[in-house]
């Protein structure tokens, strides 16, 4: 079969002298992902926004968009200051420093962004109500939870009942902006990861003990004269102390699925929070003939990371190209959080699925040296982590303080208003 | 205020003075001053010599972005067809706008003190005797031999009228160079005859004509110092002389700069430019991987070839080759190495055997939806055994071969040939094409299409192989093979294709090419130490005229020099 290392007595005795330390699988498949995004399902038949089983009403905010400027009246804001802020004309909308103002509409003029209970929730943002749902069951509970295309009971996938209808998360599988988005940056080389199967049965499409490795790898993607991302190239292993994924899973009849829930997995994420940690991670994958892997990859993950990466990405911004105010995905998500990793503690996960499409590829030993022999955990190769000093905010990031942009040195233009962050928590990064 | 000088005039001006192509002023150096000079013929430089020319003089740094002249195969070789080639008016512009942008860069403040052998003594006036050190110095590298005092005196001129305009030396020295750069003595290897004074009534080369072609015939590179001075002394005119240099050029790894040149021609790689697949049939084809595979084909010609100097046929049977990402990819195999390029031995199931199963060959000469054995076989006649083709008749029905959902190419071809005008040919070209079909368009490996088991068996001449590892024992026991190598490189050297006085000199040349063990760095060496190699045919009309300052050359009726 392709790209299945078959335990011969040659590959065997080379592998061994090339690797002693490393354990050998009988049979070991690979791929590169070329495609994930959050596993949500797009209930209408038509168009990207229209109404449909998923979400009655279309998608949120579509009809009618939010009238930004009766949101800053409401706000305090007089009309003609609202008008003038929302005014394209007005220099301090320029690229640089976005619509900031919109910020500063909670309670007593607060900053929305870091302090997204000061602003109440409109109301607008509504959950998926459909009852179908793709994913994984992360509970084994069949009574709760969604139930998927295929008729699966008990499918846990929060994240989706919570974001699905944000025009960021909802269209046909690979349209939606946020997709489109974070698999172009993928796509076109910032990052690339690879997926590695390996049993210790004779036959790879059922085997009992199945291990899937999903690791980052410092090679790029590369497109074929299509625009497709190309077959058959080959990847190293990046060992990385924390982003590895590794499952213990059987293989039924070409399904490889988690016969046990990883406590805690790490691995890249296609969105502004770029680590994503899985608690009771699980995985659904299915190989298919012609060789690719298309899956799930499922847990709980901490909510929090989420709201903080979509204002990291510049509050304004994100709320006047995606429909929506932000606070409202705060409210959505803390109230559909469903995982708390201390009995009795707080909601602090929310149960969440990646759909993963996968190609063949070859995956090579950090070194290059062989492909990889089975999957298995390399962090014990990578480079010492230096521990990062704790940011005093996680309102931070690039060019970005508690969600609006700054200017070099950290500069705030506001005219007419100036209305901006103070100066010593622009130095800080506190407030 | 600076004022602007026309570049375009000045450039002009100095073209004028040097009288342009074939009224050339010769320098009269060199030991045995002739009596009267003759021009045997003019070749327009290539891109490759021309890159190779200024990397010489100002180093790798200086940028070239320019898109060139196109060139023009005659006689399967593009060496020969650049005997015919001048220059349009557009390709002017684009030599002129990169000769400008070469001076820009060699003469920018922060790198001009490395190129210029002076310094001027006031940077804001014209300096006429470092001017005429730097004009010498570089014009002696373009134009393969030392500058006239007409030449370097007209440069001097131009560098006046811009240094006093722009209040700027270093202003004037880059018209100087531009202007160098533009020149038709450069752009063209003119090559000039002397009498013999060994043989009374005979002419031979002249020392830098020799220069020039040993040097581009071993290293696509205009003659270095040494070889210039060789040339001066009129050593090139001795035997011992000669070899020394021969060996001397053999012995650089620049050896590799001439080798990859004459493949490029011979193999016809400028059909890179066009290439084209169809993204539905070959998705994995791109220009990385079109680059890619030009390049594994000139890294595996020159590595068995003038590294491991292995016999010449071994480039149809060597797996031995090296690979990228890209075309790891294509020919589906792991790339292990984390460097861009690695050595590669192809295994026995790959059913790969040689050039002539690389992505090169096997995409090149392939139709852009399919593969094509008519294309390969076609190919495999004329560029490596010298026996063209010929093109099919203007009213040929392909209809029955471009059915390519039906059956294999083997039966559509089968079908086609019913046409006897059209089977003359294709018994002769197909064979070796059908061994390969087991390559797709793309050089991946099949053994099927539509479903049906291709069949990779061929009989040529009555000789019986089966798939690419048959056809490869096939040319490599051939002699024409060898035999087309000897003509090609002749022909390459001498920028003139071969004819029926040439066959005994082939004949003698491909048998001593065999004694020495059909090694490629040999058999230049063997050829440039003939006389036929520096033969010249007087063109008939030429008129020899004495030289005097400035000389006049004689010139040659298009095409006498063939």
């Amino acid at each position: 079969m392709k790209r299945t290392v078959l335990k011969t007595a040659f590959l065997a005795a080379s592998l061994f002298i090339a690797a002693p330390t490393l354990a050998h699988a009988a049979w070991t498949k690979t791929w590169v992902i070329e495609w994930f995004e959050p596993a949500h399902i797009y209930g209408a038949k038509t168009g990207v926004i229209d109404p449909g089983t998923d979400c009655p009403a279309g998608t949120n905010n579509s009809k009618p968009e939010i009238d930004w400027v009766d949101v800053m009246v409401k706000a305090g804001y007089t009309r003609e200051e609202a008008v003038w802020l929302r005014d394209p004309a007005n220099p301090t909308r320029s690229p640089v420093n976005g619509q900031n103002q919109m910020a500063f509409r909670g309670k007593d003029r607060a900053n929305v962004y870091i302090n997204p209970t000061s602003f109440p929730e409109s109301g607008n943002f509504l959950p998926v109500s459909g009852t179908q749902a793709e994913g994984i069951n992360l509970d084994g509970n069949a009574t709760t939870g969604f139930v998927s295309p295929a008729g699966e009971k008990g499918i846990d996938n929060n994240f989706y009942k919570a974001l699905g209808c944000w025009k960021t998360y909802r269209a046909p599988e690979r349209l939606s902006s946020g997709a489109l988005q974070f698999n172009d940056t993928m796509r076109n080389g910032s990052y690339t990861l690879v997926v590695v199967a390996s049993g210790e049965g004779k036959d790879p499409m059922n085997d009992p003990n199945v291990t899937l490795g999903i690791y980052n790898s410092p090679d790029k993607l590369v497109k074929d004269g299509a625009g497709n991302i190309s077959r058959d190239y080959t990847f190293r292993i990046k060992p990385d102390a924390k982003l590895e994924a590794v499952f213990k899973a059987k293989s039924v009849k070409g399904r490889i699925t988690s016969t046990e829930a990883m406590d805690e997995v790490w691995m890249r994420n296609p969105g502004y929070d770029r680590e994503l940690q899985l608690l009771k991670a699980r995985i659904d994958f299915t190989m298919k003939e012609d060789g690719t892997l298309r899956g799930y990859v499922g847990g709980y993950r901490p909510w929090m990371p989420v709201y903080v990466g979509w204002v990291n990405a510049r509050g304004p911004v994100i709320e006047s190209l995606t429909w929506v105010s932000l606070p409202d995905v705060y409210y959505a998500l803390q109230r559909y959080a469903d995982y708390a990793p201390t009995p009795g503690g707080e909601r602090t996960h929310i149960s969440f699925a990646l759909r993963v499409d996968a190609i063949p590829a070859y995956v090579m030993k950090p070194d290059a040296s062989t492909t990889v022999a089975a999957a298995t955990s390399y962090k014990a190769q990578a480079p010492a982590v230096v521990a990062a000093v704790a940011p005093a905010s996680p309102y931070r990031a690039g060019g970005t303080v508690d969600g609006i942009v700054v200017g070099r040195g950290g500069a705030v233009s506001q005219t007419p208003d100036q209305l901006r962050p103070p100066a010593a928590r622009i130095a800080a990064g506190t407030q | 205020m600076r004022k602007r000088i026309s570049l375009a005039l000045l450039a002009a001006a100095a073209v004028a003075v040097s009288g342009g192509v074939g009224m050339t002023a010769l320098a009269q150096s060199g030991a045995a001053a002739p009596a009267t000079i003759v021009k045997v013929a003019t070749r327009r430089i290539t891109e490759s010599q021309y890159r190779n020319t200024i990397r010489d003089a100002f180093g790798p740094e200086i940028k070239i972005n320019a898109r060139f002249e196109p060139e023009k195969r005659e006689g399967g070789l593009m060496a020969i067809g650049a005997s015919d080639l001048s220059i349009t008016s557009s390709g002017f512009e684009q030599y002129f706008s990169l000769a400008k942008s070469i001076s820009d860069q060699v003469l920018d403040p922060k790198v001009r003190d490395t190129h210029v052998p002076c310094k001027p003594a006031d940077a804001k006036k014209a300096d006429d005797a470092c001017t005429k050190a730097f004009v010498e110095k570089y014009g002696e590298m373009f134009y393969r031999r030392p500058l006239t005092a007409g030449e370097v005196a007209a440069r001097v001129k131009t560098a006046q009228l811009g240094a006093a305009g722009a209040e700027d030396f270093y202003a004037g020295l880059k018209l100087a160079l531009t202007s160098l750069l533009v020149a038709p003595e450069f752009m063209f290897r003119v090559e000039t005859a002397e009498p013999d004074p060994a043989n009374p009534k005979q002419y031979r080369l002249d020392g830098y004509t020799k220069a020039a072609r040993l040097s581009y015939l071993f290293w696509d590179a205009a003659p270095d110092a040494e070889l210039r001075a060789a040339a001066a002394s009129g050593a090139l005119h001795t035997k011992a002389g000669l070899d020394a240099q021969i060996a001397r050029l053999q012995a650089s790894p620049r050896m590799q700069d001439g080798a990859r040149a004459f493949f490029i021609d011979m193999m016809q790689f400028e059909a890179f430019d066009g290439i084209n697949k169809d993204p539905a049939n070959y998705p994995k084809f791109s220009q990385a991987v079109a680059d890619s595979a030009r390049e594994q084909t000139l890294k595996t010609v020159v590595d068995l070839l003038v590294t491991k100097k292995r016999d010449y046929r071994d480039l149809f049977s060597s797996n031995e080759t090296f690979i990228n990402r890209h075309l790891a990819s294509v020919y589906n195999v792991p790339y292990a190495s984390a460097q861009e390029w690695a050595p590669y031995t192809f295994p026995a199931e790959s059913q790969r055997a040689g050039i002539l199963t690389q992505v090169t060959f096997l995409s090149l000469f392939s139709h852009p939806g399919a593969s094509s054995p008519t294309k390969r076989g076609v190919k495999i006649h004329e560029i490596f055994m010298c026996e063209p083709t010929p093109e099919p008749p203007a009213d040929v029905d392909f209809s029955k071969v471009q059915a390519l959902d039906k059956g294999t190419v083997r039966t559509r071809l089968l079908a086609h040939m019913e046409n006897e005008g059209c089977a003359s040919c294709h018994r002769v070209s197909d064979p070796p094409g059908l061994a390969l079909e087991h390559f797709d368009g793309l050089g991946q490996l099949r053994t099927k299409e539509n479903g049906t088991v291709i069949d990779v068996s061929a009989e040529v001449e009555g000789k019986k192989f089966t798939g690419a590892p048959g056809l490869a024992k096939y040319l490599r026991d051939d002699k024409r093979i060898p035999q087309c190598l000897v003509r090609n490189v002749y022909a390459y050297g001498v920028g003139r294709p071969t004819d029926e006085r040439d066959e005994d000199y082939i004949a003698d040349q491909t048998k001593a090419f065999g004694a020495k063990g059909y090694k490629y760095p040999e058999l230049i060496g063997q050829i440039a130490t003939t006389p036929e190699f520096f033969k010249v045919r007087v063109p008939s009309g030429a008129t020899p005229v004495p030289p005097g300052p400035p000389a006049k050359i004689a010139q040659a009726p298009a095409g006498a020099n063939r």
